[in-house]
Parts: C-alpha cells; sequence; structure tokens
C-alpha cells in the first residue's frame, strides 16, 4: 500500500510545477460552470418550471453536476493510453507494480486536488451570485449521494481504463480518437449538460441499462431526493455491479492487450 | 550456473504495410495488408552468473527485441526463456525486484521533478529499506560523482547527468541480473568513459551479470570480454571477441612509411598488396593474413623504407566486414 501512497504524493508534487497550466485549469472549470449556469438562468428567466424541474432545483442540479465533474469525472488515467502508444507502459512492467492501481493511485491525488480548489471556488460563486440551492429535507439522502458519487468515480474510474486499453490495438493519435467519441457520449448521456429525466420514457429505459447516467445523472437523483427512498439502495447495487463488471472487463482486456503489446517506442 | 537461459526463442510481429501516398493510405482504410517480421528468429544462448556481455548487431538485428522478451515486456512466439530460474513474462514481483532494465533513449525519471523523488519513489516500488537505500545511493551517487545535482529538475539535467541519474534510479534495488540498450547513446566521449568505468566497477563489486547492447565499439570492448552478435533475428557469432579476429579476419595491415617520394603506380608489382590508404610517404596497404610476411620483406626490399608496422584490422573493422559481407580490402 505504501508505494501507492507515495505515488499520490508524487504526483501532487508534480501536479504543482506548472503553476500557469494549474491556473489555467481551474479558470477553464469556472468558465464551464458559468457557461451551464447562465444558460439554465437564462431559460428559467422566461419560464417558472422547465420539464419536470423548478428553477431552485434545476439549478442545484447544475452546481450539483460541477462537483461530480471535479470528483468523478476528473481523470488523469486518459495518459494510459498515451503511455501504451507510445512505450512508456514498459517502465511499469518492468517493476513490481500494478499499473491499474498505480492509476488508481494517480487519479486520487488529482481528484484530491480539484476538489482542494473546487470548494473554495465553490465558497466564493456562492457568496457573489448567491444561487438557489438546496439542501436535502433528510440527511440520509446525503449520505447516500457522498456514497454514490464515490461509487460513480470507481465506475469512471474503470471505464475510463478499459477506453485507455484499447490503445493496444489502436494506437492511431494515442488512442484519441475513440476517448473523443467517449467524451462526447458522456457529455451526452451522464446528465452533465442536462438532466435525463427530460427525455420520453424510452430512452429513460435504455439509459437506467447504460452506465454513464450513474456517473452523474443518477447520483443527482438521490441527492435531490428524486428517487424513491425504496430505491435508493436499489440504485447504490446497481453501481456496486457496474464497478465490478467495470473492473473484471477492463483488466481482462488489460491482460489480453499485454499480448499483443509491442512495447514500442524504445 | 547459468543465470540467463534461451533455448529456439522467436518473435515475430505482423506488421501493416502501407503503399506510399495518398492512394495507399486510401487504399488502407478498407483493405490492410500484414506481414509477418521475424525479429527474433529461433536464437539459444546461455548467459553465467557475473558474465558481462555485449549484444552487437546492426539496427533491427533484434537485440532489442531479446531484451525485451528477456525483461518479460514481450511475449514470445515460440521458445523457452529463463532469467534467475523465472519466466520473465510472468512478471512475477520475485523477479522483478531482481533485475533491471535501461534504455538509453528512453527514461523512467519524473520528467518535472528533482530525480531524487523518483529515486524515493523506486524506493517504496521496490520496498527497499531505509537505511539500505541511504547507503546504495551515496554509493552510486559517489561512483557516478552526482551529488549536487539529484535536487535539480530532471529536464534541466544535461544529457550525460540525466543518463547517470537513469542508471542510479535503475541501480536502487540491486539488482542480480542488468539489460542495458544503448546507455552511452548520444553522449560525449567523457561520458561515455564515466559510464563505461562504472558499469565494469559496478559488474566487478556486485557480481551483477549484464547484458549490454551498443553501437558503439568502444563500450563491447572495454567491457566484454564475450560478445553475441546478432543478424537478421539469429545468432551469428557467440564467443569471446579476440575469438572474432581468429574467425573473420583474414586480413592484416600493413603501415608504411617511405623515406623518398612514391607513386601508386610504383606498387603494381606487389600484387598480394591493396592499398587502403594512400597519404604520402605513408601507405596502408591490406594483405592476406598468409602473405603478410613476405609482402612485408618485399617492400623493404624493393623500397626505401623507413618504418613499417604490421597490424591486425580494427575490430569495428571486422564487424562491418562480417555484417556487410565485404571485402574491405
Amino acid at each position: 500500500m505504501k508505494k501507492y501512497w507515495q505515488i499520490t504524493k508524487t504526483s501532487w508534487s508534480n501536479g504543482f510545477v506548472y503553476r500557469l497550466n494549474f491556473i489555467m485549469w481551474r479558470v477553464r472549470t469556472i468558465i464551464w460552470f458559468f457557461t451551464i449556469y447562465y444558460f439554465w438562468v437564462a431559460i428559467l428567466s422566461q419560464n417558472d418550471q422547465v420539464f419536470n424541474y423548478d428553477s431552485q432545483t434545476l439549478l442545484t442540479y447544475v452546481i450539483g453536476t460541477s462537483f461530480l465533474r471535479s470528483l468523478v469525472l476528473s481523470s488523469r488515467s486518459v495518459s494510459a493510453g498515451m503511455e501504451i502508444a507510445n512505450g512508456d507502459l514498459n517502465n511499469y512492467l518492468v517493476k513490481p507494480i500494478n499499473y491499474l492501481k498505480n492509476w488508481l493511485a494517480r487519479d486520487i491525488a488529482d481528484k484530491a486536488l480539484n476538489l482542494a480548489f473546487f470548494i473554495p471556488e465553490m465558497v466564493i460563486i456562492f457568496l457573489v451570485i448567491k444561487p438557489p440551492f438546496i439542501f436535502p429535507n433528510n440527511p440520509w439522502y446525503f449520505v447516500a449521494f457522498i456514497v454514490a458519487a464515490l461509487i460513480a468515480t470507481l465506475m469512471y474510474f474503470f471505464f475510463s481504463f478499459l477506453v485507455s486499453c484499447f490503445t493496444f490495438w489502436y494506437p492511431e493519435h494515442n488512442g484519441w480518437p475513440l476517448r473523443f467519441i467517449v467524451f462526447m457520449i458522456i457529455g451526452f448521456l451522464a446528465g452533465d449538460t442536462f438532466p435525463l429525466d427530460i427525455f420520453p420514457a424510452v430512452a429513460q429505459t435504455i439509459f437506467k441499462i447504460l452506465p454513464f447516467g450513474y456517473f452523474m445523472f443518477y447520483p443527482m437523483q438521490i441527492y435531490l431526493g428524486r428517487i424513491p427512498a425504496n430505491q435508493v439502495g436499489l440504485t447504490i447495487i446497481i453501481m456496486l455491479a457496474w464497478v465490478f463488471i467495470l473492473y473484471k472487463i477492463s483488466t481482462a482486456v488489460f491482460k489480453k492487450g499485454l499480448k499483443v503489446y509491442g512495447a514500442y517506442g524504445r | 550456473m547459468s543465470v540467463i537461459k534461451v533455448k529456439n526463442l522467436k518473435k515475430y510481429y505482423k506488421v501493416h504495410q502501407k503503399e506510399p501516398g495518398l492512394k495507399g493510405s486510401v487504399k488502407s482504410l478498407f483493405k490492410r495488408e500484414y506481414q509477418s517480421v521475424k525479429a527474433v528468429n529461433d536464437i539459444s544462448f546461455s548467459i553465467k552468473e557475473g558474465e558481462l556481455v555485449g549484444f552487437i548487431g546492426p539496427n533491427g538485428a533484434g537485440k532489442t527485441t531479446t531484451l525485451k522478451v528477456l525483461s518479460g515486456l514481450l511475449y514470445p512466439t515460440a521458445g523457452d526463456v529463463s532469467v534467475l530460474g523465472f519466466t520473465p513474462f510472468d512478471r512475477k514481483p520475485a523477479f522483478q525486484k531482481q533485475f533491471s532494465l535501461i534504455m538509453g533513449q528512453k527514461n523512467q525519471l519524473w520528467w518535472d521533478l528533482p530525480a531524487l523523488d523518483s529515486f524515493i519513489l523506486n524506493r517504496e516500488i521496490y520496498e527497499i529499506d531505509k537505511k539500505q537505500f541511504k547507503k546504495t545511493l551515496d554509493d552510486l551517487t559517489k561512483m557516478l560523482d552526482l551529488k549536487d545535482i539529484l535536487k535539480i529538475q530532471v529536464r534541466k539535467l544535461s544529457l550525460g547527468q540525466r543518463m547517470k541519474c537513469e542508471l542510479v534510479a535503475a541501480l536502487l534495488h540491486s539488482p542480480k541480473v542488468l539489460f542495458l540498450d544503448e546507455p552511452t547513446i548520444g553522449l560525449d566521449v567523457v561520458m561515455q568513459q564515466k559510464i563505461r568505468e562504472f558499469l565494469k566497477e559496478y559488474n566487478q563489486k556486485y557480481q551483477a551479470t549484464i547484458i549490454l547492447t551498443s553501437h558503439y565499439m568502444d563500450d563491447v570492448k572495454e567491457l566484454c570480454d564475450r560478445v553475441i552478435i546478432i543478424d537478421k533475428g539469429t545468432v551469428f557469432f557467440d564467443g569471446l571477441l579476440d575469438e572474432i579476429i581468429k574467425k573473420y579476419a583474414d586480413r592484416k595491415i600493413l603501415e608504411v612509411t617511405f623515406s623518398k617520394p612514391i607513386e601508386k603506380k610504383d606498387f603494381k608489382t606487389i600484387r598480394a598488396a591493396k592499398i587502403k590508404k594512400f597519404d604520402p610517404p605513408r601507405v596502408t596497404f591490406s594483405v592476406k593474413r598468409k602473405s603478410a610476411n613476405s609482402v612485408a620483406a618485399k617492400l623493404l626490399e624493393s623500397f626505401p623504407v623507413a618504418d613499417l608496422n604490421i597490424l591486425e584490422s580494427s575490430i569495428e573493422d571486422i564487424i562491418r566486414e562480417v555484417f556487410t559481407g565485404r571485402d574491405l580490402s
């Protein structure tokens, strides 16, 4: 365990090296937040209710997904694809270290760093624009939301690693062509830009089967109390099952990939 | 006892072939043709504990592929490979803690952090005892004269300094087996010499088994008694460096300095000697080994010779001859 903790610490040190890059990345995150936030503010100024959401609930959804973006979708493991394509994976394969755990340790470092900046930024945003924000009536919903967010983080980690593994077979542009498609799908199907329950019932049935909605949409539904209390447990069980499935698939694909790995670039 | 055993190793790659130009690119979108490349084709050798063996061969001969198979990076297509009693591609931690792979063209150090951060990370990865780590680090930094640069960002180090740090990172866990792929590539002659001296010292001090590939014959000449020559994926020669000279050098070099002006046509009568270099008053001849003495005698007898030396062909020349199959004379 100690070696992975050291990887986390080294990743932090590395993250702080480029101050400008660091600041620009935070600025990017804030601009994205304002874009979505004011998009919905503009729509809500014309209508009290949009789809099934009143203004307070929808804006809370926007702020909540912004938090989940920092926690769930921030992932350095995108670079795993690059390491596979350019042969840097060699460095890990010759050492007594688990590649998947290595990326998990680096992701934890990155997410902690993200949150460390997200929280004070949000405090400032709250003080300046005073957005309407709902806290759950029942504290258990809040606890369930945190649990769901953490499980979603693991789900996304294994999913992202799986996408990186396809670079073994398609090393073109370090795996970015596939990665772009995945970003688009997630932007659309995870509930990042709008809640998924604005779609027709058929689409929602499909969303329930796919893993993407569990990255952001369903955890936010738990937070907002829009999932009946007796179904919260089931949602969490489905998410845990997804963690297990994605873990199994990603490790199996990684093992298969190693057999075709050319260890190029050296 | 053999530490490394390789028997009938084969490694074939499937490579996608594309015709040149835009037409070829469009065609390859729909139909791809693959060709099997035999990077390593049935090689066998074994290496004893403490041996320092040079792997030489032209680019694409299969040297690096062999090292990658020995390190467990690549699955062999066929054959048996054993290093320290382990099958490398099982990638058992017990095996990984006992060997190191150093590639001159790539680094394992964190680029934006001082080398010391990468060393500490390796300490945890290899689970090295803190006291032992400090002792090994002190030893290595002293041997490589590195003390002042450990806290400087790796990206700001010179190539030579970086290579030295790479060596330290790879040796902190005191590996018993070392695979070095072009460790002196791109370095100036002084730094090459320093790295060589270090490797020699390390080999002797720790009885480490080392395989070294290099395009610089000086590396091989100074460090390795035994060489394995690989060409087109097969072992061409495996033996002592001196034996290459005996086996393949069928010519000797005569370096003659004349005391009076001479011309090329003057040597027409000595058919057994071919002029290698004509730089009056100095002329270098290449002659068959068996006729070296008679040619020397004839030169002394028929020409105003101030000085004459009979030399062996250089190892570089011999190996070049072996690879190209050309006569050097």
